[in-house]
């Protein structure tokens, strides 16, 4: 059964059970994937998803079901079973299911063709040695990949809302893997787009040398220090800290912006804006997961926090207008409130100017551990990182294996400078965060 | 789920191109979880899982194809694009499938999809209701109660046609607490691969108890001081130092490509004499547990690391190859639509000599991190790094005042060598393990142990 009449087999049976409001929400996809190992094809894999949620409104209560299973009998099923969660839920608020006819941003979407299987074989493996060529520190364990996919998302519900998207995705992931002969490091680098136009030279060149940067090293010193955050690591600081901004958190006590809408919540030369048709996107979109329509918006305006992020049921709660944010984990997962492409907007200095300004401290490339090190409600984080001493307002030599310590809230007040290099180094899915390198006073380092 | 008669001429279809092994997964799983929030029920998520893979070797190569239609015309279908991305050639092998039974060593009582969503609810509010009672400075608390009824068929090439059901049981209470304007978070996450026979032994009040005793002792303490210290270790979730530290690094997924700093180590000495390490898939009822892995090998029990010499690895079919090594009952997937690969079950220390308070008493000037959260590892490397939860200050012997904001960071093939003090007391605690083939449910585990010297990330 597909999805249509999938579909036509829902709205019979909620029209059996003598439900009258009710939303499906499909998301479907065909993925390709090939990884390379020591110059051959060693894993393909060829996917093909797709499931379906239930909404349905049952005395005032939101009930959800979801399933894969697309077949009459479980059309039934699915009604039964979202109708009989709805029964026992006690939250007191207002449900919501979006208009239909309402008026959306034209989609710029610029699809391009996904390589066949031969053509993303050939691209892999032209990675591959590539890579074994790319330096003598270079060892076995270099695994290349490339994915191709095809995604799909459909909003269908009694209120005329007839939604349907599609979007194609194509990419290269390389890892680089080297050895000075005492200590192996690694890195990987993921470019997407159409195929043909990726350099794969500068994709393995990147991956290489990033990990050439990270063989030897000292632990930083413990310390107090000015610390410059890379694009990479103020990106993922954005990414783990997101809730903070969602109205959601906010509303039910797990953020400390509630009630500072309007407020000063970072220093002045901070603007944090939320486009979903940011071009860096691969995945721009023109509705959010309750079908309203998606706009660009500042999340916080020089500093004063202008609006939290907002879906219907949140916006209704706050006496506001949703900000087209209400978003999905999985098409199984309940609405909540999510950014689109969050980030930080450029400033005037290079770089080199802001570690200049810094003049002396850690410049901190990369974070890890970020879902267990940083705790979004309380704000603190103590997280894995790895970088540069920053002397005489250069990067010096590469220090690893400490942490920086603060708390997020308290971070986005001390940015003391904001440099003009600002991109989005991950994005891969319809969430996407980006930054320009900054300055941050107050940060501890704990190492050796 | 499938019949043998289906499953046989899909394998013959998926090795019609010269294969040497086809596998056929698939599963029809029931995700159900009730979220509290503000006192009361806010949603429900309940989803039903279901699709088929098909994989497909030839010597070092391996295909996999996954689809959603699980009719036979489906599965033709999705064996035949697998053994056409192998390439070319002619069937090698004729396939021939015998229904085998491995037993269950995990029976189950309550059935929990069998139990009304009011019944599951009242054992939910018991534990959110302790925790939102225990503390005037406790202002939020969520909480869930999962059940997951994860039934799966494995046929392949070598004859195998077996079916497992495993059904898993987790309550999570999470509460925030407020005192002087600074806000701090505890949680608590007990998990069987049980029915909801798990309460029996597991109050649900302990759960929101111990959620809200953390929160509101961690919402009173100062920050860590950061620095190279000792740290004592609690048991429980404290085994999550080896499962990052080491753990990873042990499985075939990236021992087998090289990329793992125990790769060609076995029969080495790569910890601490005091370190024996175990994995073992059959504990009953454990989190971690099954009865079969995700290519229809019986779960085994492994000693990976015996007095500090390296004994054995975690490996699955595929790796297994590269590696000249057999299964051992690793490979996991968190469903259909993962490659499966080697991975975790139940791994821990395995209880040593010293006394408890042996091990406090040895520390001049440390930390003792009660509870651990969550970590990460990079396997090539062996950097790892993992949160402190709930963490107390150690002076001359003796454990002091709380501290907030810790995490512990270090190079696992060092730190392993610097676990000098283990204790007799082991426990284990509950995991979500995330890696390649996704996710899936560990449990993570050891007695008290003493960590000579890691640094401290605090402030």
């Amino acid at each position: 059964m597909n999805f249509s009449e999938f579909k036509d087999a829902v709205i019979s049976a909620c029209g059996d059970a003598g439900i009258t409001e009710y939303e499906l929400y499909y998301q479907a996809g065909e993925s390709t994937s090939v990884e390379a190992f020591q110059h051959d094809v060693n894993e393909f894999a060829a996917s093909r998803d797709g499931g379906v949620c239930l909404r349905c409104i049952v005395n005032g209560k939101m009930g959800y079901a979801s399933t894969e299973a697309l077949s009459a009998e479980e059309a039934r099923a699915l009604v039964a079973r979202a109708a009989d969660n709805a029964s026992v839920l006690e939250a007191e608020e207002q449900v919501f299911l979006g208009e239909g006819g309402q008026k959306y941003e034209p989609l710029r979407l610029q699809p391009y063709a996904l390589p066949s299987t031969e053509e993303l074989i050939a691209k892999v493996l032209e990675t591959q040695e590539k890579i074994y060529a790319a330096d003598p520190a270079v060892v076995d364990g270099c695994q290349t990949q490339g994915i191709a996919e095809c995604n799909e998302i459909a909003i269908f519900n009694s209120k005329g809302l007839d939604l349907h998207y599609e979007n194609n995705a194509a990419g290269l992931i390389a890892v680089g893997v080297v050895s000075d002969g005492k200590e192996m490091s690694n890195d990987f680098q993921i470019k997407l787009g159409e195929l043909s136009q990726i350099d794969t030279g500068a994709l393995v060149r990147k991956a290489v040398d990033s990990a050439k940067l990270k063989l030897g090293g000292e632990v930083a010193p413990t310390g107090q220090y000015p610390v410059v955050f890379s694009p990479e690591a103020m990106s993922d600081l954005l990414q783990t800290y997101a809730s903070v901004f969602s109205s959601e958190a906010a509303q039910k006590g797990l953020s400390r912006l509630a009630g500072q809408e309007g407020e000063l919540v970072a220093s002045g030369i901070v603007t944090l804006v939320d486009d979903p048709f940011h071009p860096e996107n691969p995945m721009p979109i023109h509705f959010d997961a309750e079908g309203s329509p998606t706009r660009r918006k500042n999340i916080i305006e020089n500093g004063r926090l202008n609006t939290l992020l907002y879906n219907l049921k949140t916006a209704a709660v706050a006496g506001k207008k949703t900000t087209g944010n209400a978003s999905k984990s999985g098409y199984t997962a309940p609405v909540a409130v999510q950014p689109f492409t969050m980030y930080l907007e450029n400033g005037s200095l290079t770089e080199e100017e802001l570690l200049e300004k810094a003049g002396s401290g850690v410049y901190i490339h990369s974070l890890d551990g970020l879902h267990a090190g940083a705790n979004p409600v309380s704000g603190d984080f103590s997280l894995q990182s790895a970088g540069f001493m920053i002397r005489g307002g250069k990067k010096a030599e590469y220090v690893k294996s400490f942490t920086v310590a603060g708390n997020f809230y308290t971070l986005l007040k001390n940015i003391t400078a904001v440099a003009n290099n600002c991109h989005l180094p991950m994005a891969m899915g319809m969430t996407a965060f980006g930054s320009p390198s900054v300055l941050v006073e107050g940060l501890s380092i704990a190492g050796k | 789920m499938i019949s043998r008669e289906i499953c046989q001429r899909v394998l013959q279809k998926a090795v019609s191109t010269g294969a040497d092994y086809a596998e056929i997964f698939a599963e029809n799983t029931v995700n159900h979880v009730i979220n509290m929030i503000a006192d009361k029920v806010d949603s429900i998520n309940d989803a039903v899982i279901a699709g088929a893979a098909v994989r497909v070797y030839k010597g070092l190569r391996s295909v996999m194809a996954s689809t959603v239609d699980m009719s036979e015309a489906g599965l033709l279908r999705c064996a035949e694009s697998a053994a056409e991305a192998l390439g070319q050639g002619e069937a090698q092998i004729d396939i021939v499938l015998q229904e085998r039974l491995f037993g269950d060593i995990h029976p189950v009582k309550i059935v929990p999809s069998s139990v009304p969503n009011q019944a599951k609810v009242a054992i939910l509010k018991e534990g959110y209701f302790a925790a939102r009672e225990y503390d005037s400075a406790v202002k939020q608390v969520t909480g869930g109660l999962l059940d997951v009824d994860h039934n799966i068929l494995i046929a392949n090439s070598e004859g195998l046609y077996t079916q497992d059901r495993q059904i898993r049981t987790r309550m999570f209470i999470s509460a925030v607490a407020e005192m002087n304007g600074e806000t701090q978070t505890g949680s608590c996450a007990p998990g069987r691969r049980m029915g909801l026979e798990m309460f029996n032994t597991i109050d649900p009040k302990n759960v929101g108890i111990h959620a809200a005793r953390q929160a509101v002792t961690m919402a009173g303490a100062g920050y860590c001081p950061a620095g190279v210290m000792p740290v004592a270790i609690e048991n429980g979730f404290g085994g999550v130092i080896f499962h990052e530290a080491c753990g990873h690094s042990l499985e075939a997924t990236s021992v087998a490509l090289g990329q793992s700093q125990f790769t060609g180590k076995l029969g080495q000495k790569i910890a601490n004499e005091k370190v024996t390490a175990i994995d073992d898939g059959t504990i009953p009822g454990a989190w971690g547990s099954i009865n079969i892995d995700d290519e229809g090998t019986p779960a085994q029990r492994k000693v990976l690391i015996e007095n500090g010499v390296l004994k054995s690895y975690m490996i699955d079919k595929f790796n297994g190859r590269r590696m000249g090594m057999a299964s051992t009952g690793s490979s996991r997937r968190q469903s259909y639509r993962f490659t499966p690969t080697s991975r975790m079950t139940n791994t821990y220390i395995a209880p040593g000599q010293d006394k408890d308070a042996d091990i406090i008493a040895s520390i001049a000037y440390g930390l003792y991190a009660k509870e651990m959260g969550g970590g990460s590892v990079n396997p090539i490397t062996g950097e790892f790094n993992f949160a402190v939860n709930e963490g107390y200050l150690i002076r001359n012997g003796k454990i002091c005042e709380p501290v907030r904001g810790a995490s512990l960071v270090g190079k696992g093939s060092e730190i392993i060598q610097n676990i000098d003090m283990v204790g007799a007391n082991l426990d284990m605690g509950q995991g979500m393990c995330g890696s390649s083939s996704g996710s899936v449910p560990t449990n993570v585990g050891q007695p008290l142990i003493r960590v000579s010297s890691i640094t401290v990330g605090g402030r």
